[in-house]
C-alpha cells in the first residue's frame, strides 16, 4: 500500500520556539484561522453580549442603542416561549426530513448513474442543475411554476386528472420547503455517493461475483458499508447547510407556523419585523451550544470520518 | 471436481486491432493443476478471467464438468478465485471473509464456522479469525485469500499470480506448500503467473502464451527439454537459453568452430539455442570466448562470455560447478556437450542433436 | 481500459441480459428528464408571452420578448449591468482569496499536520453553527461604522467566511491523496514550502482545486441574505436582481423566469464544464 501524506510522523519541535519546527508547521494555517476567527467569532462574542441586553428597537432603524443589561433574562425567557420550541421541531424535521430523503434519492441516482449507458453524461448534467441554481430561484420556480393553485403545472395535472386542485403550499408548508430543498441538494449527494461507488476497488466485487454473492447482496453487504463514510459526509454537509435554510422560507410562506425554522425565526425577531435583538441573541447563542454537542458528539463517537484518519 | 475445457475461445476488446486471446484451445483434467505462463500481455490473465466469467467471450466456448459455460455468470459457475491484489472484503474479518460464499449458499452458520476453523487450522489462520484484513500482514492476508477458495470445494480453482505479491523468501516457501496442498485437495486448478520458476516447479503441465497464442503445452520437463519454438526455449529455464543465429549447410559454425550438425537439415539462416548447461569451459574446447563477468552462486556458478560469432560480439551464459577458477577479461575455449537445438527462419524447433 | 471501465462500460459482462441493461439506461434517462422538469418549464416560459404564462397555454407563440425587457434597467431598481458586475467581481475576488487562505491552510493540516489537526477542522466547520441571520446585526453595525454598507468589499470579506471552512475540509482531503515519497524527494531537494507546493503538490491536487472553486463559486453566487442586507435596493447583486422581478401588482410570470434563466446561466453553465472534474476532485479523495 502506498503511504501517502497522512503518515509523515510529527516531529517534537520545541514549545515556545517560534522557529522551531512545530511553529513552523502552523504558521501556513495562521492566516485563514486569523481571518475566520476575526470574522465568525468577533459577531459571535457581540452576539454573546447582546444576548445579556435587552436591546431592541421599534423605530425600525437598524441602528438602536443598548437600553440595559438584563443578565440571563432572555435565556429565561426562550424556555417558555412556544413559538421558539415551534421553530425548534420545525428546524428539527426540516432538516431531517430534507438530509435523509436527499441522500436516500442521491444514492438511488447514483447507483443509475454508475454504469455506462447512452447519455450517460447528459443526464449527469441535467440531474445536477438543480444543485446550481440560486435558492431564490429555486423557490420561485416551484412557488409559482409548480405548486401554485392558480397556475401551477402540478395542478393544472391534477386537474385534468379529474382531482381536485391541492394548495400545496399554504396547506403543506413543511412539505413544500422539504420538496425543494431535497430538489436541490440530492444532486449534491449524487455526486458524493457516486465518487463513493467509483471509488470501490474494482476486483473485490469480482471476488464477491465469484463467490456466488447477488447484485443486492454485493450491495448490501460490500457496497454499504463501504459508503458509510461519504453517506457521512454528505450527511454532515448537507446538515450544516440544510439547517440555515432561510431563502425558501422567505420566498414561499414568508414564514407561518408550520414552516418557521430557527433561522427564519431569529430573523423574524430582529430585523426581521421584531426589532428584538437581544432576544435574538439570546436565542442563536443557544442554538449554536446545542449545535456544537450534537455536532461533537456526532462526529468524535458516531462517525468514521474523524477516528480512521491515521491509518491512510 | 471437474475437467476444463477452452475451445476455441477468444476474447477481442473493442477498439484494440488484435485478440488479447485467440482461439485458445486447451484442455485441463480433472485434478490437474495447469500453469498458464508468459510475459505481460500473453493473455494469461485474461484466459483466467474468460473461465470465472469476468470476461465475455468473443467467441468459442468453456466448458466446465462437460458443461457449457460461456454465457453463464461466475457465480453460478461454482469455481474460487484467489486473486493477485488478494480482494479481501475490508468490512469483514476474517472469519467472515473465509465464510463469505458459503453464507451466500446458505449454508446454516454452524456448519459454516466449522468448516471455516478447519480451513483457519490448515493455514495456520486460527489467530487472526476475527482480524479486519487492515491489520493483516501481507502474507497473512495471501492465506486468507487462500483460505477463502479452499473453504467452498468448488469444481475449480483460479489462481491470479498469488504470489507475486510476496517477498522473495515468503513466496518460495508458499509455493511448497501451495503444491502440497493442491495435490492433496486434488481440484482441479488453473494457475497464472509470469514467474516460470513457478510454473515449471508447480504445474502438472504448463501452457505457455505469448500475445493472445497459446505456443506450448507440456509436462514441464518437456518444455524444457523439447521447446516447440524459440519463444518457449527462452521463456523457460533461467539464466535463458543462448540463441545463436546461424547458417546450416552440413555444419554449424559458431565463432569459426564447426559443430557436427546432422546432415539432414539443410538451408538458409537458422538459430540454434543450447543452454548454460550444455556449455563446459575447458583447455581444448573448438570455440574461442573472452570472460566477461563470473558470479558465484555456491552451489553453482554462471559465468558469462563474449564470443566473436559471425562477426559480431554474442554473449553465452555458461553453468559451471563451484568454484572456478577464471578471471574476467581471460581468453577460454568452450565445447558444448548435451542438447543442441535448431529453430527454423519460422522460429520452430526443428530438430535437436545431442554432443 | 481501466478495470472500472471494463467491467462498468463496454460490452455487456457476462450473463448480463442486454433488456436489464437498456432498461436501467431508460429509467435513468426518465428519471433525468423529470427531475430537470421544473427548469424545463420555466426556460419554456420565459420565451411565452405573459398571457400564455399565467395560463399555461400557447397562444402567442414564443420570442426573446421577456429577455429584452429584464435586460432593460427601469431608472431607480436595480440594472442587470450592475448587478451582474457586482457579482462578477465579488464572487471571483472571494473565491481567489478563499483559495489563497485555504491552500496553506490545508499544508498545514495534510502534509506536515499539526498535533491538533482535529481540532482544528473541527473549529473551522463550528464557524458554520452560528445561523448568519443572528451575525447579521453586529455585522451591519459595523459595516456601517466602516462604511461598507453598499460596497462590494463586505459581500467579499463575508463570503470570504462562509467559504473558507468547506474549502479547507476540502483542500486537506486532496492533500491527502499526494504521496509520501514525492514530499520526501521535494525535501531532499531542498526546496522550500512555495516551490514544494508549486512543483509537487499543485498539480496533483489541481482537480480538487477546481472542484472547490466551483463550489465556493457556486455559493457565493447565489448568496442572497448577506447581500440583501447589507446592500442598498439598488445595488447589489444578482439574487438581488431576481427578486427586484417579482411583483406583486400583476401577473410577471414569464418575465420573472426570463430574469431567473439569466441570473443562473453563468454558475450553470460553469457546473456544467467543470462537473467531471468536480466529479474526480470528488472521487480522488475529497472523501478519504
Amino acid at each position: 500500500m502506498n503511504a501517502t501524506a497522512a503518515d509523515v510522523a510529527l516531529p517534537k519541535g520545541k514549545a515556545g520556539d517560534p522557529f522551531s519546527s512545530a511553529w513552523r508547521r502552523r504558521l501556513p494555517l495562521l492566516p485563514a484561522l486569523l481571518y475566520l476567527v476575526a470574522i465568525t467569532q468577533l459577531p459571535f462574542i457581540v452576539s454573546i453580549y447582546y444576548g445579556f441586553t435587552n436591546l431592541k428597537d421599534k423605530t425600525q432603524s437598524l441602528i438602536p442603542e443598548p437600553t440595559k443589561f438584563v443578565g440571563l433574562e432572555n435565556y429565561k425567557q426562550i424556555f417558555s416561549d412556544s413559538f421558539f420550541r415551534q421553530a425548534v421541531w420545525t428546524s428539527v424535521k426540516m432538516t431531517v426530513l430534507a438530509v435523509l430523503l436527499s441522500l436516500i434519492i442521491g444514492t438511488l441516482f447514483a447507483i443509475l448513474l454508475d454504469r455506462k449507458f447512452l447519455g450517460q453524461g447528459v443526464i449527469r448534467t441535467l440531474l445536477i442543475t438543480p444543485f446550481l441554481l440560486m435558492p431564490v430561484v429555486a423557490a420561485l420556480i416551484w412557488k409559482q411554476q409548480m405548486f401554485s393553485s392558480l397556475f401551477g403545472v402540478l395542478n393544472k395535472v391534477l386537474d385534468s386528472l379529474g382531482f381536485n386542485s391541492v394548495a400545496f403550499i399554504s396547506d403543506h408548508p413543511l412539505g413544500s420547503i422539504v420538496t425543494v430543498l431535497v430538489w436541490q441538494w440530492t444532486p449534491f449527494m449524487m455526486l458524493i455517493i457516486l465518487a463513493g461507488l467509483q471509488s470501490q476497488p474494482t476486483d473485490i466485487i469480482e471476488a464477491a461475483n465469484v463467490d456466488g454473492a447477488s447484485a443486492l447482496g454485493i450491495f448490501r453487504q460490500l457496497t454499504l458499508p463501504h459508503l458509510r463514510r461519504y453517506l457521512e459526509l454528505g450527511a454532515l454537509l448537507g446538515s450544516i447547510y440544510i439547517v440555515q435554510a432561510f431563502d425558501a422560507i422567505d420566498v414561499m410562506t414568508g414564514g407561518g407556523p408550520g414552516s418557521t425554522n430557527v433561522p427564519y425565526y431569529v430573523y423574524q425577531q430582529s430585523i426581521g419585523g421584531g426589532f428584538r435583538y437581544g432576544a435574538a441573541s439570546a436565542y442563536a447563542i443557544v442554538v449554536v451550544i446545542f449545535a456544537i454537542i450534537i455536532a461533537t458528539f456526532a462526529l468524535r463517537v458516531l462517525s468514521s470520518l474523524f477516528r480512521d484518519e491515521e491509518r491512510a | 471436481m471437474a475437467a476444463v475445457q477452452y475451445e476455441e475461445a477468444t476474447r477481442l476488446y473493442p477498439g484494440t486491432p488484435t485478440p488479447a486471446v485467440n482461439k485458445l484451445n486447451l484442455s485441463v483434467s480433472d485434478g490437474e493443476l495447469l500453469v498458464l505462463v508468459g510475459p505481460s500481455g500473453s493473455g494469461k490473465s485474461t484466459a483466467l478471467r474468460m473461465l470465472a466469467g469476468l470476461e465475455p467471450l468473443d467467441d468459442g466456448r468453456i466448458l466446465i464438468g462437460g458443461n457449457d459455460v460461456s454465457r453463464v455468470p461466475p457465480r453460478d459457475r461454482d469455481i474460487a478465485m484467489v486473486f493477485q491484489n488478494y480482494a479481501l472484503y475490508p468490512n469483514l474479518d476474517v472469519a467472515q471473509n473465509m465464510g463469505f460464499a458459503l453464507k451466500q449458499q446458505g449454508v446454516p452458520k454452524e456448519e459454516r464456522l466449522k468448516r471455516v476453523r478447519d480451513v483457519a487450522k490448515l493455514l495456520d489462520l486460527e489467530p487472526y479469525l476475527d482480524r479486519k484484513p487492515r491489520n493483516l500482514s501481507g502474507g497473512q492476508r495471501q492465506r486468507v485469500a487462500m483460505g477463502r477458495a479452499i473453504v467452498r470445494h468448488p469444481k475449480v480453482y483460479l489462481m491470479d499470480e498469488p504470489l507475486s505479491n510476496l517477498d522473495a523468501k515468503l513466496r518460495v516457501q508458499t509455493r511448497a506448500e501451495l503444491v502440497e496442498l493442491q495435490r492433496r485437495l486434488a481440484v482441479t486448478t488453473v494457475y497464472v503467473t509470469h514467474d516460470q520458476v513457478e510454473a515449471m516447479t508447480m504445474g502438472h503441465r504448463v501452457a505457455v502464451l505469448r500475445d493472445g497464442d497459446l505456443q506450448q503445452v507440456d509436462a514441464p520437463s518437456t518444455l524444457y527439454h523439447e521447446p516447440a519454438n524459440v519463444f518457449v526455449a527462452g521463456f523457460i529455464g533461467s539464466p535463458a537459453m543462448n540463441m545463436l543465429p546461424v547458417s546450416v549447410d552440413g555444419s554449424v559454425k559458431i565463432a569459426g568452430a564447426e559443430i557436427r550438425i546432422a546432415q539432414a537439415l539443410r538451408g538458409g539462416p537458422t538459430t540454434i539455442g543450447f543452454r548454460p548447461e550444455t556449455v563446459t569451459i575447458g583447455g581444448d574446447g573448438p570455440i574461442p570466448a573472452r570472460i566477461r563477468v563470473v558470479e558465484d552462486l555456491g552451489s553453482e556458478a554462471f559465468v558469462h562470455l563474449v564470443v566473436d560469432h559471425e562477426g559480431e560480439e554474442q554473449r553465452i551464459v555458461a553453468k559451471v560447478d563451484p568454484p572456478f577458477a577464471g578471471e574476467p577479461g581471460e581468453n577460454v575455449r568452450l565445447m558444448l556437450r548435451g542438447d543442441v537445438h535448431l529453430f527454423d527462419e519460422t522460429e520452430v524447433r526443428r530438430a535437436t542433436v545431442r554432443l | 481500459m481501466t478495470d472500472r471501465e471494463r467491467r462498468r462500460g463496454g460490452k455487456l459482462g457476462v450473463g448480463e441480459r442486454r433488456t436489464v441493461v437498456a432498461g436501467l439506461g431508460v429509467l435513468a434517462w426518465i428519471v433525468g428528464l423529470l427531475w430537470i422538469f421544473p427548469v424545463a418549464w420555466t426556460v419554456f416560459t420565459s420565451f411565452k408571452t405573459e398571457e400564455d404564462a399565467s395560463a399555461q397555454t400557447l397562444h402567442h407563440g414564443l420570442s426573446f420578448g421577456r429577455y429584452s425587457d429584464v435586460s432593460h434597467a427601469t431608472a431607480g431598481t436595480l440594472s442587470l449591468q450592475t448587478a451582474f458586475m457586482n457579482s462578477l467581481v465579488v464572487v471571483v475576488v472571494s473565491t481567489l482569496f478563499v483559495l489563497a487562505l485555504a491552500i496553506p491552510a490545508a499544508y498545514a493540516l495534510a502534509i506536515r499536520p499539526i498535533h491538533k489537526w482535529r481540532d482544528v477542522l473541527f473549529f473551522f466547520i463550528s464557524t458554520k453553527f452560528l445561523p448568519i441571520v443572528a451575525s447579521i446585526f453586529p455585522i451591519y453595525v459595523y459595516a456601517q461604522k466602516w462604511n461598507l454598507l453598499g460596497t462590494r468589499s463586505v459581500l467579499i470579506i463575508l463570503y470570504i467566511a462562509i467559504n473558507l471552512p468547506l474549502a479547507v475540509w476540502m483542500m486537506r482531503s486532496f492533500f491527502m491523496e499526494v504521496p509520501r515519497e514525492l514530499i520526501e524527494a521535494a525535501e531532499i531537494d531542498g526546496t522550500n514550502l512555495f516551490n514544494q507546493l508549486r512543483s509537487v503538490i499543485l498539480p496533483i491536487v489541481a482537480p480538487g482545486i477546481a472542484a472547490t472553486a466551483l463550489l465556493c463559486v457556486i455559493f457565493a453566487w447565489n448568496e442572497y441574505f448577506y447581500a440583501l442586507q447589507l446592500n442598498f435596493a439598488n445595488g447589489s447583486t444578482m439574487p438581488q436582481w431576481v427578486i427586484t422581478n417579482v411583483s406583486t401588482r400583476g401577473n410577471f410570470l414569464a418575465k420573472l423566469s426570463a430574469a431567473s434563466i439569466i441570473a443562473c446561466l453563468p454558475v450553470v453553465l460553469a457546473g456544467w464544464a467543470a462537473q467531471k472534474r468536480m466529479i474526480r476532485g470528488l472521487s480522488m479523495g475529497a472523501l478519504k
